[in-house]
């Protein structure tokens, strides 16, 4: 028997006098590729770091490398978050920037990045240029990095993983933000690599993985807890429940002034030459609740933007919000204030300074972090929220602080914390595992049933809320299809994976 | 044109340079209704006008764009950013004849040309704005009568200004009513209201004249905020290599060495400052601010009484009808200084080793912001407009050097601004010769704790906290401080 690859042993760590890890151990053998999962905050992230070398832990983590072998000796992790910078190295940005062409030329070009990235470790550009159209991703080459989407983000992230090919790859929630091929070309490519003796510990919450993976396990109570494939799939179909909400979002939102929330005729949006939304149409009804769907770069969270008053072409678009036409004397204030708006981007840029309770209340006023004092009655039912998300522990605590689960937790709570007339969703459970994603849903629905109008995104295992009724499908930018939920059932080749939804 | 200033009696004067109130937030409960359905034209749209610009217009206000003919014809960068956003584009005889407000935001040295041409197309009635009182204080313009002038400048970059605003922040903002040309009375509603417009109503607004801003401004950015952080830079780095401190270290430590230290400034001041350093570092920088302040008050005063008397803009403007001489000589010289040339090296430096081994600095910044603070209230400038062009605003500069050294402090900047930089940091270096010959690596380049025992005398230690905090522009700030604690932290490197 060969030594093993990896081989931990009473790994123990501390975050916040708690225990994070407790004697974990874990053998990791040549040829093996591990999935593993866990609750937010259960450790996963802390574990892969401690075996990339990036936080120290008590214990012993020995690697061993094959000398002999085609790829580099080194472990290569590849984080669920990670923050860009500008040509100043400074990462001090808005999340509206990106929208707005003369604050984009501030960052490289993925080019430069990719071309200084390659020198560094001395890799050949042409395979590069492989992954990235395996991706989807060889447009945006020559896009700076604040113009790309979150998704966007992940997959240059993912490019550079696989370019570098190294012994042992650990990827962290690989999978948020990408859409439905992507993932499945990413699988592909995983499992390609796997074969030419890549070994891979995937940490993800999805069921579709890659084949290569051959060893399940979950992280629970600081320990490593390995899993059969049939127990997954049981833990992943258990019930949920989720406890009456707050009486003060059970309250119909605000009268609806009008019977159309949204109105699009004709929108069309480009930068330069390129054009990201063609010729939209689309009407929301009061209280309707939508699917919002297509591939990375489709043009979804240009769309949300107009609606959200984040966008500065709405200027030029003919529209209407809420019955009125946009752009006629209507402060963007007034918009935010009748919709709750979440967005991997809205995270992505929040103020860091700011407290879970600061964050939550700052919902109130559609401002990221709080610039003054809720008073009494707002105050308390930002206290109602945090305790109904689980959070009271943190509620003091820096959002940057929290394990990404938590802050998105927090997020959320912000995005319903004023019973918004309006809200958008979009992919509101990235990071939450499978129990929270589904309680979230559930929290959705339950919220919806007082006639709030809901814009839900989501590419992703179809983990959507059961109240929704309409889809609407983007294609580069155009409308590919309007349909009701089950019409796209019937004609499910381009709805993702709706068996699964379908499931008890 | 003469001065403005030079022409009011001297009880005018004090009159004027002591307009100052900070506002409270009930004052702007109106929001933007009085400039509601009101045509805004704003001439140029560089970074403040485009900004601003992007902010009204969000607020709902109607927002366009005139441009010089050049401008329009070349499709030049101020074109593109104005039709990029989807704005109207048009020339003066286009859009002026039809603005209710006019919104100058072209750059200073421009101005008599710029309102030479637009004033004559505008409407009986309308209002002019300006976001800095330079054109009609110091160059003395005269606007017709039925015209209502008032000013509205954002303490912040223009990038600022947008990206605080849409946080659902704001920046500190300066509003200001001419007194000469406030016909019907409709100024001061006006200037609030645009203030509203850009989000500046969130962070506190202070009610202030043209001429208290014009004579603050200008002295807090030749001495403390851009010349004395200029000299001190380069006087430190230079310190280090005459001592054989590694220069790529020394590089590093001096272009974000000013931007960790000043962003302790801007969290709580000269104490929060302070209070970095080990007791035995704070007795010291003390000292060493102490001594800093004496050598070089004659040089502060020089400044402001040059600019009170109007000397300062005199020379300037001779320099712009120079051909900008003396101003692109020592842009020049500045880009070839020792510590612009020598790249920031490839070493991790901790945030508290900025304080401990840039001791230098934190003395350097105490001296000046105490300095330009008292200078200013000497001369009638009320402490709240002193505070705004001290204190409030080194950190905002320091980031400009923390981003490209001191060519990108000088290229934000004004020109005024440039100018009177250089023309400080002439004078000032001559004078710290001897002071700087004293200078060695444990106040600069070294940890200033290393090797001592760190006790220090209880009632020394006393004396230097009461003299810092008992300081008039401690107070002032506490409260100042208050009403923008959201100011965003600037990262460091
Ligand atoms: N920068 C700051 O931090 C700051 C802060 C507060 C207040 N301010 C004040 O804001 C004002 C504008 O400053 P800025 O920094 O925004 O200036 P800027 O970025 O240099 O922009 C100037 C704009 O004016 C146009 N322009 C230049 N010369 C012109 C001329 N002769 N006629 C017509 N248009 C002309 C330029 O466009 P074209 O050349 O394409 O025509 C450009 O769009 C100044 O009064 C300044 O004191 C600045």
């Amino acid at each position: 028997m060969s030594e093993p690859v990896v081989h931990i042993t009473n790994l123990n760590l501390w975050y916040r006098q708690k225990a994070v890890l407790q004697d974990l151990n874990w053998t990791i053998n040549p040829s093996e590729n591990w999935l593993v999962y866990g609750a937010s905050g259960s450790g996963k992230t802390t574990l892969a770091k401690a075996i990339a070398g990036l936080v120290r832990a008590n214990g012993s983590i020995t690697l061993n490398f094959k000398p002999e072998a085609a790829q580099p000796p080194v472990v290569h992790y590849v984080a669920n978050w990670y923050q860009f910078k500008d040509l100043e190295g400074q990462s001090n940005f808005y999340y509206q920037q990106r929208y707005n062409k003369q604050a984009v030329e501030v960052t490289a070009t993925v080019r430069a990045e990719l071309e200084s990235y390659g020198k560094k470790h001395g890799l050949n550009f042409g395979i590069a240029e492989r992954i990235m159209s395996d991706l989807g991703f060889a447009a945006l080459i020559d896009s700076t990095l604040i113009q790309l989407s979150s998704g966007e983000h992940k997959k240059l992230q993912l490019v550079k993983a696989l370019w570098l090919n190294p012994q042992l790859l650990i990827l962290d929630q690989p999978y948020n933000g990408l859409d439905t091929r992507s993932r499945e070309n990413l699988n592909t490519l995983l499992d390609e690599l796997a074969e030419q003796g890549m070994q891979l510990i995937l940490i993800a919450n999805d069921l579709e993985i890659p084949a290569c993976i051959d060893r399940l396990a979950e992280i629970r109570e600081g320990k490593l807890v390995e899993i059969s494939a049939s127990d997954r799939m049981t833990d992943f179909f258990t019930e949920e429940t989720v406890p009456p909400v707050p009486a003060f979002l059970r309250e119909h939102p605000a009268a609806a002034a009008s019977e159309l929330v949204v109105k699009m005729i004709g929108i069309n949006v480009s930068y330069g030459e390129k054009q990201v939304l063609r010729n939209v149409d689309w009407e929301v009804r009061s209280g309707e609740k939508w699917l919002l769907q297509g591939h990375n770069g489709s043009g979804k969270s240009t769309l949300l933007s107009l609606i959200c008053g984040d966008h500065p072409q709405a200027y030029s678009n003919n529209f209407y919000l809420f019955g009125n036409k946009r752009g006629s004397g209507e402060s963007i204030w007034e918009i935010k204030a009748r919709i709750g708006l979440i967005s991997p981007e809205l995270h992505w840029y929040f103020d860091p300074s700011a407290t879970v309770w600061q964050s939550i209340a700052s919902g109130f006023y559609d401002s990221s972090g709080l610039f003054c004092e809720p008073g009494s009655t707002k105050h308390a039912q930002a206290d109602e929220l945090v305790s109904y998300f689980g959070l009271e522990e943190y509620k003091n605590v820096l959002m940057t602080e929290l394990p990404l689960g938590k802050q998105r937790l927090a997020l959320l709570a912000r995005t319903i914390i004023k019973n918004p007339e309006l809200l958008i969703l979009d992919e509101p459970c990235q990071g939450l595992d499978l129990h929270q994603t589904r309680y979230f849903n559930m929290l959705v629905d339950e919220l919806c049933k007082n006639g709030t109008t809901l814009i839900y995104v989501g590419h992703f295992d179809a983990l959507v809320p059961s109240c929704i009724e309409k889809r609407i499908l983007l294609e580069n930018g155009a409308v590919k299809s309007i349909e009701t939920m089950t019409e796209a059932v019937e004609t499910a080749d381009n709805f993702e994976n709706f068996e699964i939804l379908t499931k008890p | 044109m003469s001065n403005y200033f030079n022409t009011l009696p001297l009880r005018e004067k004090l009159n004027q340079l002591g307009v100052c109130d900070f506002m409270d937030s009930a004052e702007f409960l109106d929001g933007v209704n009085v400039l509601k359905g009101k045509k805004l034209v704003i001439v140029g749209c560089g970074a403040q006008g485009l900004n601003q610009g992007l902010n009204l217009r969000d607020s709902g206000l109607n927002v366009s764009y005139a441009l010089r003919k050049e401008a329009i014809e070349g499709k030049r960068d101020s074109w593109k950013n104005a039709t990029d956003n989807g704005f109207t584009v048009g020339t003066y005889e286009e859009l002026i004849p039809s603005a209710d407000l006019v919104i100058n935001l072209t750059p200073d040295k421009q101005h008599t040309a710029v309102v030479n041409a637009v004033m004559p197309l505008m409407k009986q009635g309308a209002t002019l704005l300006y976001s800095h009182g330079f054109n009609i204080v110091e160059e003395g313009m005269q606007i017709r009568k039925d015209i209502t002038v008032i000013m509205v400048a954002p303490k912040c970059p223009g990038s600022e200004v947008r990206a605080e605003y849409v946080r659902g922040f704001g920046v500190p903002t300066l509003i200001a009513v001419h007194p000469e040309n406030d016909p019907e009375g409709k100024g001061l509603l006006q200037a609030k209201a645009y203030c509203v417009g850009t989000g500046g109503h969130r962070a506190g607004v202070l009610k202030s004249s043209f001429v208290a801003e014009v004579k603050s401004d200008l002295m807090g950015e030749q001495t403390i905020l851009c010349g004395l952080l200029q000299t001190g830079s380069i006087l430190s780095f230079d310190k280090m290599i005459e001592k054989g401190i590694d220069a790529g270290y020394a590089s590093k430590l001096v272009q974000y060495g000013v931007e960790v230290i000043t962003e302790a400034l801007k969290q709580g001041g000269i104490t929060a400052m302070m209070d970095r350093l080990s007791n035995v570092a704070k007795i010291k920088a003390f000292e060493v601010s102490e001594e800093l302040k004496d050598i070089m008050r004659p040089l502060f005063q020089k400044h402001q009484d040059d600019i009170m008397s109007g000397e300062f803009s005199r020379i300037m403007m001779e320099d712009w009808a120079n051909g900008d001489k003396n101003l692109l000589a020592w842009r020049a010289e500045t880009g070839e200084t020792a510590f612009e040339k020598t790249p920031a090296g490839d070493v991790k430096i901790g945030e508290q080793e900025y304080f401990d081994n840039y001791t230098l600095m934190v003395a350097f910044v105490r001296a000046g912001v105490e300095l330009a603070f008292e200078t200013m209230v000497q001369a009638g400038i009320k402490p709240e407009s002193a505070y705004y062009e001290s204190l409030h605003e080194t950190p905002l500069i320091a980031n400009t050097i923390a981003r490209k050294k001191l060519f990108e402090m000088n290229r934000v900047i004004s020109d005024t601004a440039e100018y009177g930089c250089y023309l400080f940091d002439q004078a000032c270096k001559p004078l710290l010769a001897d002071f700087m010959k004293k200078v060695d690596t444990d106040l600069v380049g070294k940890n200033f704790n290393e090797g001592k025992d760190g006790a220090v005398d209880n009632r020394a230690l006393i004396e230097v906290n009461e003299a810092i905090r008992g300081h008039q522009v401690e107070q002032i700030g506490a409260v100042l401080r208050k009403a923008m604690t959201a100011m965003k932290a600037i990262k460091t490197a």
